[in-house]
Parts: structure tokens; sequence; C-alpha cells
């Protein structure tokens, strides 16, 4: 390539992307297979789109603009992102070293959009990294991401495209995540880039000190890069126009339909769930005909009955109140006529299996609420069962390594809160469910692995 | 010996401490290996291993302290201060004091980290913990051979049993660590085991219900 991407008197940058979407640019379907080259999600493309790569004249610029943005963690936590860089960058400051790594796990079954993203602007997150790398002083790279060869072979090419244009100022290596929920828990991917089994770590000393090859370590979410990227192209005041005062921006989310249907979705921060859900919520007959309760945050998240969903928005400020938070932008309206007590059983025996089986609590007491759920799932459960749910919960919660257990706990109680009248059916031996069939994505196959 | 006099006060004061915390380590190595492989004791919830090992470690090091002051103080033989906390330089016994300086000294290193593991991170902790299998053999090294009423008579025997306590507590934490399950597997065996009681009572109470 003859064009100097970094040079500051380089191709003039490109309008910045004025509404929606802003990450994953749109694309025909014909163009997926076509030519790489020529595509948007090309090194060529992408630059197209976006204009070059500018990297901020002191490090530290870019820690000052991402907290301007108000910019937060796009992996769950929404944890404040110039905070993190901040602290990685002291740390690397001393030490002389630093680790940072694009978390593309995405352990969560029904999420999708770390690996739409991935695929769709796979450019975008790699000038997330080198400018995360640039802001904290780190001196190795890490892409990190689920496992999936097409997926595989289309990120190695992006690093290829990048390392022959001369794009990047540290080398990234290329990491498959194994299948497991936790692996994309910020201990457990240390752990597995380190050689180790993918099992949460005590945070004491943090990844932030301590993390890959014992460095200093900044862990962000692919889309937490990729917002990064473009904040540092077109500004604090205009990552601002979209989304809310308090939760600035656009997030990733990914929406499984009542109809069965799912994809990948950029939202403003702040946008109804009505919007993001129209037939279901809002639609005719809507919504206690349509749906019988709204999932959000994904399997760590909660129920919410379609009338209180219906009045809330995709922010924590709009979600939290209602026991739920926006968490990696997972929406799932489960439709009238199936039964969420067994979807909740399902999905909470599948948890259960994925606890990583380190801390007594979670992998003795998730289990023996999962049996318990199974239970309350099948006709005529006794009424020991519902209390033993209620009993455990309260007994694993805030007693795990990680979050493991606390996730799960809220997402089994805002079931037995939305599913109290099937809970009641349940007991006379009725379900009101009319279909059966699975709804809830959960991986098949042996879930309990020790990959290492 | 002809009773206890004011100047044979410390000596008795100093033998006496040291073989109760010997048996008090004693104590501390079971515990420790039980807490280690998450062993139970009978009437015990599972951390109530755990606070014992560090109390029963804490009453241990009271004693080890008392037992070391009333030795220095002692007049009978001179052993300095210096002498108890480094090896192997006293005038009286140097060999066998010494394994008692070197045991002191692992202690403190090993309740120094125990008191900062927050701070220190549990891998480093860890590490120096080890150190607690070379702590309890020094420390009996030292109980058999500096105190001559140990090697014979009712004392020899307390030694044997607790050499014996803890070969034991050894050889079943060797075993525990070949039975144990992989933590991959662990919450799929619970699991199981939830599941087929739980089935097993609805069966059972639908008999009762046929009957």
């Amino acid at each position: 390539m003859s064009v100097d991407y970094l040079a500051a008197a380089g191709p003039p940058p490109a309008a910045p992307p004025a509404g929606l979407p802003r990450l994953i640019p749109a694309c025909a379907p014909a163009d997926a297979g076509a030519d790489h080259r020529s595509d948007k999600q090309s090194l060529a493309g992408h630059l197209a789109r976006l204009g070059p790569l500018r990297y901020p004249a002191r490090p530290g610029g870019l820690i000052a603009e991402a907290e301007a943005a108000g910019l937060t963690g796009r992996g769950g936590a929404a944890f404040p992102v110039h905070r993190k860089l901040a602290a990685v960058a002291g740390q690397a400051r001393e030490r002389r070293r630093a680790v940072v790594v694009a978390n593309g796990a995405e352990g969560e079954p029904a999420s999708g959009k770390d690996a739409a993203l991935l695929w769709g602007a796979p450019h975008l997150v790699l000038d997330g990294l080198q400018l995360a790398a640039q802001a904290t002083g780190a001196t190795e790279a890490f892409l990190y991401a689920r496992r999936g060869e097409e997926l595989s072979r289309r990120l190695l090419g992006a690093l290829r495209q990048r390392a022959a244009a001369g794009l990047d100022r540290v080398e990234v290596e290329f990491v498959q995540a194994p299948d497991a929920f936790l692996a994309g828990e910020e201990t457990a991917l240390a752990s597995w880039i380190n050689g180790g089994p993918a099992r949460p770590a005590f945070k004491q000393p943090p990844v932030y000190e301590r993390g890959v090859a014992g460095l200093p370590t900044l862990v962000q979410n692919v889309e937490t890069l990729a917002q990064l990227a473009l904040i540092a192209r077109f500004g604090a005041g205009w990552f601002r126009a979209l989304g809310t005062a308090a939760e600035p921006g656009t997030m990733l989310a990914t929406i499984h339909r009542a109809d069965g249907g799912s994809y990948v979705t950029e939202a403003s921060l702040g946008t109804p769930l009505t919007a993001l859900l129209p037939a279901e919520l809002a639609g005719p007959g809507a919504p206690a005909d349509t749906v019988r309760a709204v999932l959000v945050g994904g399997y760590h998240g909660a129920w919410l009955a379609p009338e209180q969903a219906a009045g809330l928005s995709l922010s924590n400020a709009s979600l939290r109140p209602a026991g739920a938070f926006a968490g990696a932008g997972v929406l799932a309206a489960l439709p009238a006529g199936r039964c969420g007590l067994a979807e909740t059983a399902r999905v909470g025996r599948y948890l259960a299996l994925e606890s990583a089986g380190q801390c007594g609590p979670c992998f003795n007491g998730l289990p023996h609420i999962a049996g318990a759920l199974g239970e309350l799932a099948g006709p005529r459960p006794r009424r020991q069962a519902l209390a033993d749910v209620q009993r455990w919960a309260g007994l694993v919660t805030g007693r795990g390594a990680c979050h493991h257990p606390d996730g799960f706990v809220r997402f089994v109680r805002s079931a037995l809160t939305v599913f109290r009248a099937e809970l009641d059916a349940h007991a006379r031996g009725r379900c009101t469910a009319t279909d059966h069939t699975p709804f809830l994505p959960v991986p098949a196959g042996p879930p309990a692995r020790e990959p290492r | 010996m002809n009773g206890i006099t004011s100047s044979t006060a410390l000596w008795y004061a100093s033998r006496a401490t040291g073989v109760v915390a010997l048996l008090l380590l004693t104590a501390v190595m079971v515990l420790g290996i039980l807490v280690n492989r998450q062993g139970r004791l009978p009437g015990l919830p599972r951390f109530g291993a755990t606070s014992l090992h560090r109390s029963v470690s804490l009453l241990a090091a009271v004693f080890v302290a008392v037992h070391v002051a009333t030795a220095i103080a002692d007049p009978f033989v001179s052993i300095g201060i210096v002498a108890s906390v480094v090896p192997f330089v006293s005038h009286y016994e140097a060999f066998w004091l010494g394994l008692g300086a070197v045991s002191l000294d692992l202690m403190a290193a090993l309740i120094v980290t125990s008191l900062l593991r927050g701070r220190i991170g549990r891998r480093t902790w860890r590490v120096v913990h080890w150190l607690a299998y070379l702590t309890w053999p020094v420390a009996f090294a030292h109980s058999i051979g500096s105190a001559t009423d140990m090697q014979r008579g009712g004392l020899l025997y307390l030694g044997i049993g607790c050499a014996a306590a803890v070969a034991a507590a050894l050889a079943w934490r060797v075993t525990a660590a070949r039975r144990a399950v992989p933590p991959g597997q662990r919450a799929a065996r619970v699991l199981a085991a939830a599941t087929a009681s739980r089935q097993l009572d609805r069966e059972q109470r639908a008999r009762a219900g046929a009957r």
C-alpha cells in the first residue's frame, strides 16, 4: 500500500457518521462473501469510510477524551473506560511494560454482538486496540475472540492487512477463547492467555496490576475499543450526540424476536424498548397477547413483565430500578404460549454446569438451585422446591470469586417474580404454555469441560 | 530435681510451654491439611475448620513466644536473644537450639504472610505457606533433640503420637487429592446427584399417594 495512514498530513478525515449505525457499516448481504479488497470490512474500505487512524499527540490525550465522552465498558459491567485506561497507564509507567487485550470471547450464548462487530468491522476494533495500547503505554496486544474457523480466518486476514500497511505500532497476537460462559471474565481470560485454564481467579492483585504474563493488563470488550476508535477520530462531542447525558453514545444489542428471529442492531442508549421490540411491545394486541416476558441483559440479567418492559428504555438509569441492567445488550422477547419456568430451568441448568467448580457456594449451590428449578418447571412440584430455590439463592449471593453466582441468582429470582402465575398453574398440575420447543439459545454438547 | 524453686521456675515454664506448643502446632498442621483438601470436622461446618486452624495457630504462636521468652530469661543456660532467632550461634546445644530458631523464623514468616494475605496476593501467600511442611518437622526435631526428657517415658509417647497424627493427616491428604473431582466436573456431579435425589423423592411421594 502506498498511502501513509499514519501521517498527520495524510488523507483528510472522513465525515463522521451522522446517525446510526456508527460501528458496523451497513452492507448489502451480497457483499458478505464477495471480494474482500473492495468491501467495507477490508482495511481500504474501513479507511475510506472513517478516514485514517490518528494517534493523539500525547499518550494521555485519549484518556481525557474518553472521560469527556463518558464512554463505559460495553462488555456488560459499564465501568468507566478512562479509569481503567488511567489505572493501567499508571502501572505501565512503573513497570515499563503492559498488555492490552481486546475481549471478544462473548461466552453469553444469547449474545452475538461481539462476533457481529468483529465480522463486520474488524479494523475498527483493531484501531481501538492500538489506541488503547498507545494510551496505556502497552507493549503487547492480544485479540481474544470466540472460537470459529471463519471468524478466525477473517481476523487473521485483517491483522495481515494491517501488518502489510505498517499500520500497527504494537504487534497483535490472536488467541481463540474457549467455549465457556465465563471465558470472557477478565481473570479467566488472563489465565487462559497465560496457558492456564479459563477459570476466574481471586481479584487480588487486580488484572490491571498483574494480568497477562504478570504485567499490568487492560482488558476491554471489543465494542468498547471500537467506540474508542470512533471517539479518537470524531471526538467526545460527536460521541455524545446520541444517547443520554448520563449514559452517552450507542451500544450494540442482540435482539431475539418473539417470532424466533434474532439479529444484532446498534441503538442509542435510552432507546425505548418498544422501539427495539416494536411488534412485541407496541404492536396490535401487545404486549399481553404477543409476549410472556422480556429477558434483559442476558443470562446474568433479569426477566421483566411485558407491561413493565414497555415503559422502560435501554439504559441502566431506566432498567436498574426494575432490577435489570443493560449489560451486553441482550434483549429476548419470550413469546406468549411458551413456558417461562421451563426456559428459566433450561438456562439455569446450563449456567450451573458452567460453574468453574472453584467456589463451594457456586459449584454446590447453583446445581441444587437448578435441580429445584427443574422440579418447578414440571407438573405438581412440591411446595418445598420453591422454598429451596429462595433459601439457596440467598446463600450463594456474593460468595464467589467472580459474579457468576450473583448473576445466576438475579436471573432466577426475576423468573420467580415474573412467572408467579405460571408457578401457581404448575402447582395445580397445569402448564399454560402451548408450545414446548426451547426458545432461548443454550449450547448443545457436554457442558462440563476442563479445556486444559 | 527437687521440685520447683524460684531458680527452676523459668526452666519448667519453658519446658511446659514447649510441650504445649508442640501439641498445638501438631493440631495446626492437621487442621491446615484438612482445610487444604476442604475436609470437614464432625460437628463443624466447612468454614469452621478454617477459622479453627487460624485460631489454634495464633494460640500456638503465643505459647511459642512464652517458650522462647522463658528460655532466654532462664539463668540456668544462657541463650541470647540473638541465638533465639539466628540459627546455630548458641553456645548451648548449638544444633538443636538452631533448629528451634529456624522453626521460629519460619513460623514468623507464615504468620506475617497470612496476616498480609490481602496485600501480597494469594499466590505469594501460597508459596510461603508451603513452608509449613518444613516448619513442623524442624520444630519437632528441636523438641526431641533439645529436651532430654522427651527422649523417654510419657513425653516420648506424646512425641510419637504427634508425629503419627501428622503422618496420618499427610496420608489422608495424598489420597484425598487423588480422589478429588476436577473443577470442570464438580457442578455436573452435584447436579446429577441433586436431580436424582429429587426424582427419588417424587417417586416415593407418588407411591405413597397411590396407596
